[in-house]
Order: structure tokens, then C-alpha cells, then sequence
């Protein structure tokens, strides 16, 4: 009996300091941590609406954005005055979620559109992170619905990546739904 | 028979490398090799952990009761493991990003509750610093060379530095899982190759 | 070792069978197939095939030699990896790839795990998926048979987009698709060869496509022409009779054999079915080939058996 109770209280002597140790770690790097999420999300919303100088973020709730892809949005002010609207979606991909970060100008352009986080396979998927594909979105107009297709025969529509067929699709869709709510907003 | 501290540090370079000898820490050995600079940190990562969890182990050694052994090192390994994940995450955000989710998993790695097992229990804290520097550079260098070797021929590029230029089509497989079994298997079958032929 | 007197014990059974000659009735089943490929597809096809026979019987040659083994490429049978990896190939391929497919398939897939009837996997197959795996790009573009050769998708692809061939070129071949893989009725005619010669069983391909057909008919709900279709079209035909039979990486016993031929046709159809893939052949072969230990465990029969 009393040998347990020793293990017991060496034990808990050992788990007490652990998480001193934890506490005060924490403490210490909050911050810098906070820093460095908050700077991945502003980058990823300048370089989609790189003329904007500040972002205000919408609560989607109380505007009327039920999409429940729709993971963030933001007014992109320049000088004081709202531009457009940036949003975050993640529709879903070949392996799981896309984030697909989305800037829209108040004149219904396409200001830009970057890929986040995915798990889409390098050399296929993965190949929606560079500009030849995510380029093609640039001052597309947000009037008609975005196609993909092998060839991209009209201006509504983007060229598919070969052999990734499902990560194209799944990136437009983001954009379309992006578009939608920047509708249901300027309405 | 002892061994001298050199030997110590040098055991685990190559003569009990964790990767090509021990066959531990296998989960991120072939998950995170994809390219160079990945290995290189998860290993450098690995190292540090590896390094203080020996020398808290081996300070403690006294303290900690025989059987309760296993549940102290691993609250130890963890405490660690977290500490130096929140620094990651701070200080070197796109490694943060790289490594991913195997950064918490570094507290699994069979390497590290080994050598807490197998030396710093039973060892003095300087004889212990060592041994975990040694297993874990060996461990990182073994990963730094898989991760080349992946890297090489599923991206044509090392350590970001594209090498053969746009003609040049990699072998996607390379950085896939099936690609980091073989490449790992390869590696070893010329390591066991090489060493026959020397005894 | 032939000038050697081998020493064992009964029973001493004897055959005509030897390694080449069972190696050269595969080759000889393969011609009508290949000639129509050639015809079909033109000098890509004949390149691709040429690169990858002579690099599988290259490869055996130069790793046979560094390990200090006698050199056996006369028995044929890298001749038969290398035809058959090319015949599951698009014609239109750079020349690396099959010369990679090739020293793949005999170096890591055959003589890494101990060469001749030691190959855990198909070795023609096992280098396909890797191709595929390698370079998705160039190993689904495909190009119209006859001379123009414009890149076009095959019959399972088009069938998606409903704008399919005949039924008729796509039993006879005269459609897009990878160079052994499009005509179903020489490849047929292959097959009943081999059973003539006693070198496949019925076996295998009669389950492996049975199954596949019924599950196809049955989910397709009950439409004949869809399931014909899909019969002759992709590498169905080649597969069943030429791949899933190879000895070494299939049971041993009829019970496992139709257990593993029941195991292809269904991985097969569901991968076809609902999968992202048109094609599913090589991967359902591939995956009964790891099952075939487990299966023949199960399926041998007691060496003292009891009364029935």
C-alpha cells in the first residue's frame, strides 16, 4: 500500500513540474505564435486583393452566409473605403479539404485567388498552389458561373490541371461559391 | 566494457544508426522524407528532444522508481516535445508547417523512449548527453540522405535548388509513401551490401 | 549444369513442358495481338515494344551476370515481361518510359525477390503501377489507331461522356487505348491457344471475367450492351487471361485459384464502378497477388487427408 502511494506522489511530482514547465512555455511563446498566424492569414489576403491596406472581418452569421464551406470573410478596405471582399472556403478536394482564399473587387472582378492548406498529390493536385492555375482566375467577371474544362474555350471558363480533374473542379467550386456570397453581400 | 565518450557519441553516427540498423522512428522516417531540408529539420527537431529527454532522464534516474519508469519518461518526452513544437510554431513558421502533425509524433519515435530506456536510465547525465546527440544526428542524417535521395528524383531539385532543369520529368512516386519504402529499402539493401563485403 | 546427373527421388513424372517451351507458346499466343497493335498504332507501338523487350532481356542479362548467376535469358521469360509490360503501355509513350517499366519490372519486381518463380507480384503489372503512380501525365495520354495520331481518351473514358465507339471496333480493337489492351478478339484467340497447349486453365479467366460480368450486368440494371462493352473494352481480356494466370503469383489449387480469380473480378468492377480510375485490371490483379499466400494457406488441402 504504501509503496503504491509513493509511486503515486513521485509521479505526481514529476507530471507537477511538467506542466509548470508547460505553463510557463506557453507564456512565453503565445504571442510570437498568435504573430505568426495572424501574418500567414493577412499574406494570403494581400496577395489576393493586393491593393487593400486593412481587412475587417464579417461575421457570416448575421449576413445571411450559410454556406457552410464558407470558412472566413472579410471587407478589404483601401484609404478608408470598402473595395471588395476577400473570402476563405474550402471546398472539398481529392484528399480532403481545400482552402481556397478568394478576393472579389465591389466592380464584381476577380482580384485573385490563392490556394492554402491541401493534401491534393504533388505533382497533380498540388499544382493548383502554382500561378499557371491559380493565375487563370485573375480578372475573370463574377456575372456568370466559372467552368473548368480541358481547353477553356470561353471566358467563363478555367483550363483544368492534367490528370486532376477533381482538384480543378473542386477549386472552382470554391471560387463559385465565393461569388455567391460576394452576391448575397453587395445586394 | 565500456566505451569511451567518443565511442559513445559515435554509435549512434552509424555503427547502431536508429534508421539502418535499429529500424526505429520508421512512422517519420518515411512520412516526412519528401524532400531534404524536411528530413534535415524533423532530424535536427528529433535531436533536441532526443538530447534533453536524455539528460532530464538520466538526472532523474535516481528519483524515478523502476516501475514506474515508462509513464515518467514519457510525461518527460512530452513536456519537451510540446515545448519545442511552441517554439517551432513561434520561431520557424514554415518548418512548423512542413513537418505538420509529425511534430507531436516525435513523442512516439521509438528512437527517444529507447535510448531513455536502454542509457539514460542507467547512465551519467554527460554519458547520456552524448548518446543522444549521437543517435540523433545519426537519425537526422539518415533522414537528410532519404529525403535527398527522394527529393533527387521525385521533384529534381535538393534542398529547394532545382537541378535538371524543365526537361526533366521526376518520378512522382519518389515523393509518395510507395516511393519512401523503396527508396528506404534501396538505401539499406546497398548499407547491408556494403557491410558484408567488409567483414 | 545440364552436362550434371541430377539425383531424386520419385515420383518422376515427365513432361514436354519446360520453362521455354511454355515461355515461347505465351510469346506465340501474343502475336496476332501484337501485329494487330502494330498495324493499329504504327511505329510508336512497334518502338515501344522493341525498347521494352530488349531492355527486360538487357536488365536480366547484366544483373544475372553481377550476382555471378548463370544467364538464363534464352528460357524467354523476360521476353514475356517486357511484351507484356509494353502491351499495357499507350503507344505513344516516350521511349524512357518503357526502358524505365522494363528495368523496373526485371531488376526490383523479379530479381530483387529472387528471380524466376519468386516474383510476389506480376512483374509486367507491378512496373505499370509504378509508371502510373510516376508520371499520371504520360501514362493516360492516348492516341487514335491508324495513321493521324491525335490524342483521343479511350472507350471507358468516353463511355463516361457518352460519345462511345461501336461495339464491333471495340471487340476487334479498332479503338484508342494502351497497345495490347484494344482488341479483345485476338487476344481471345491468344487465349484459346494457350488452352490448347496446356498452359492456362480454364480457370482463372473464366471466374475472373464471369464475376466481373454478372456484377457489371446486375449493377447496370441488367443492360447487355453496357456490359459487353465493358468486357471488350480496357484491359479486361489481357488481364484475365494473361496476367492473373501467371504461375507464380497466383494459388496453386483450383479452390484458391477461383477464389483469387472471384477476388480480381470484384476489385475490378468496384474500382471501374466507383472509383476515380477508368481502369481497374491491373490494380484488382495486383492486390490478389499480395492475397495469394494468405489464400493458399487457407486453401491447402491436408497432405493426410481424410476420408471423404
Amino acid at each position: 500500500m504504501k509503496e503504491i502511494i509513493t509511486l503515486g506522489l513521485k509521479l505526481l511530482l514529476i507530471s507537477l513540474i511538467a506542466a509548470l514547465a508547460l505553463g510557463y512555455a506557453n507564456d512565453a511563446t503565445k504571442d510570437k505564435i498568435f504573430e505568426q498566424r495572424e501574418m500567414a492569414n493577412k499574406e494570403a489576403r494581400i496577395a489576393v486583393m493586393p491593393d487593400a491596406d486593412g481587412f475587417e472581418g464579417i461575421d457570416l452569421d448575421q449576413n445571411g452566409i450559410t454556406d457552410d464551406i464558407i470558412l472566413e470573410g472579410y471587407t478589404a478596405i483601401k484609404s478608408g473605403s470598402q473595395i471588395g471582399y476577400v473570402f476563405k472556403v474550402a471546398p472539398k478536394g481529392y484528399g480532403g479539404a481545400v482552402e481556397v482564399i478568394v478576393g472579389i473587387s465591389n466592380d464584381g472582378k476577380l482580384t485573385g485567388v490563392r490556394i492554402g492548406n491541401m493534401n491534393e498529390t504533388p505533382g497533380l493536385g498540388a499544382k493548383s498552389k502554382e500561378v499557371e492555375f491559380y493565375g487563370q482566375y485573375e480578372g475573370m467577371s463574377t456575372d456568370n458561373e466559372i467552368g473548368v474544362s480541358k481547353s477553356a474555350s470561353s471566358d467563363t471558363e478555367i483550363k483544368a490541371i492534367s490528370g486532376a480533374t477533381i482538384t480543378s473542379k473542386a477549386v472552382t467550386k470554391g471560387v463559385n461559391h465565393a461569388i455567391d456570397a460576394f452576391k448575397g453581400l453587395s445586394k | 566494457m565500456s566505451k569511451t565518450k567518443l565511442q559513445i557519441f559515435t554509435n549512434g553516427l552509424y555503427k547502431e544508426n536508429a534508421t539502418f540498423y535499429q529500424l526505429l522512428g520508421m512512422c517519420p522516417t518515411l512520412a516526412v522524407t519528401t524532400s531534404a531540408i524536411n528530413g534535415l529539420g524533423m532530424g535536427l527537431a528529433t535531436t533536441a528532444v532526443l538530447v534533453l529527454a536524455n539528460m532530464a532522464i538520466s538526472l532523474l534516474r535516481n528519483f524515478i522508481p523502476n516501475k514506474i519508469r515508462i509513464p515518467s519518461f514519457i510525461v518527460v518526452i512530452a513536456t519537451f516535445v510540446t515545448i519545442i513544437g511552441m517554439v517551432m510554431e513561434g520561431y520557424l513558421p514554415a518548418l512548423y508547417s512542413a513537418l505538420g502533425l509529425f511534430i507531436p509524433l516525435i513523442v512516439v519515435n521509438c528512437i527517444i523512449l529507447g535510448r531513455a530506456e536502454a542509457f539514460a536510465y542507467s547512465n551519467n547525465v554527460i554519458d547520456s548527453f552524448l548518446d543522444g546527440l549521437g543517435m540523433g544526428l545519426g537519425f537526422a542524417l539518415s533522414l537528410t540522405i532519404l529525403g535527398s535521395v527522394r527529393e533527387i528524383l521525385g521533384a529534381g531539385s535538393i534542398f529547394g535548388f532545382s537541378l535538371f532543369g524543365a526537361s526533366f520529368k521526376p518520378v512522382l512516386m519518389m515523393i509518395l509513401p510507395p516511393g519512401a519504402f523503396l527508396a528506404l529499402g534501396i538505401l539499406m539493401a546497398i548499407n547491408n551490401n556494403y557491410k558484408s563485403r567488409k567483414a | 549444369m545440364e552436362s550434371k546427373l541430377i539425383v531424386s527421388s520419385s515420383p518422376h513424372i515427365r513432361s514436354n513442358q519446360t520453362v521455354k517451351s511454355i515461355m515461347r507458346d505465351v510469346v506465340i499466343a501474343l502475336v496476332p495481338a501484337t501485329l494487330y497493335s502494330v498495324y493499329i498504332f504504327r511505329v510508336n507501338a512497334l518502338i515501344t515494344i522493341l525498347l521494352a523487350i530488349i531492355t527486360a532481356v538487357a536488365t536480366e542479362a547484366v544483373i544475372q551476370k553481377i550476382r555471378k548467376k548463370p544467364i538464363t535469358i534464352s528460357d524467354w521469360s523476360a521476353v514475356i515481361t517486357g511484351l507484356l509490360l509494353a502491351f499495357n503501355l499507350p503507344a505513344s509513350v516516350p521511349w524512357w518510359i518503357p526502358v524505365i517499366g522494363a528495368i523496373f519490372a526485371i531488376a526490383i519486381v523479379k530479381h530483387a525477390f529472387g528471380g524466376l518463380g519468386q516474383n510476389f507480384m506480376n512483374p509486367a503489372l507491378a512496373a505499370r503501377a509504378f509508371l502510373v503512380a510516376s508520371w499520371p501525365v504520360e501514362m493516360t495520354s492516348w492516341i487514335t489507331p491508324g495513321v493521324d495520331a491525335v490524342s483521343a481518351a479511350t472507350p471507358l473514358t468516353l463511355w463516361g461522356d457518352k460519345m462511345q465507339p461501336s461495339i464491333m471496333d471495340a471487340f476487334l480493337g479498332n479503338v484508342s487505348g494502351c497497345i495490347g489492351e484494344t482488341s479483345a478478339l485476338l487476344l481471345i484467340i491468344g487465349g484459346i491457344y494457350l488452352l490448347y497447349r496446356g498452359v492456362i486453365k480454364i480457370t482463372i479467366p473464366a471466374m475472373y471475367i464471369g464475376t466481373f460480368a454478372v456484377l457489371t450486368f446486375a449493377f447496370s440494371g441488367f443492360d447487355f450492351v453496357f456490359t459487353f462493352y465493358s468486357l471488350v473494352s480496357g484491359g479486361l481480356m489481357l488481364g484475365a487471361i494473361y496476367m492473373a494466370t501467371d504461375y507464380v503469383s497466383s494459388p496453386v489449387n483450383t479452390k484458391g485459384q477461383l477464389i483469387f480469380a472471384f477476388g480480381c473480378g470484384l476489385i475490378t468492377f468496384v474500382i471501374r464502378t466507383y472509383g476515380g480510375m477508368a481502369e481497374g485490371v491491373s490494380f484488382s490483379i495486383l492486390l490478389m497477388n499480395v492475397a495469394t499466400p494468405i489464400i493458399e494457406r487457407y486453401t491447402t488441402p491436408k497432405i493426410f487427408g481424410g476420408a471423404k
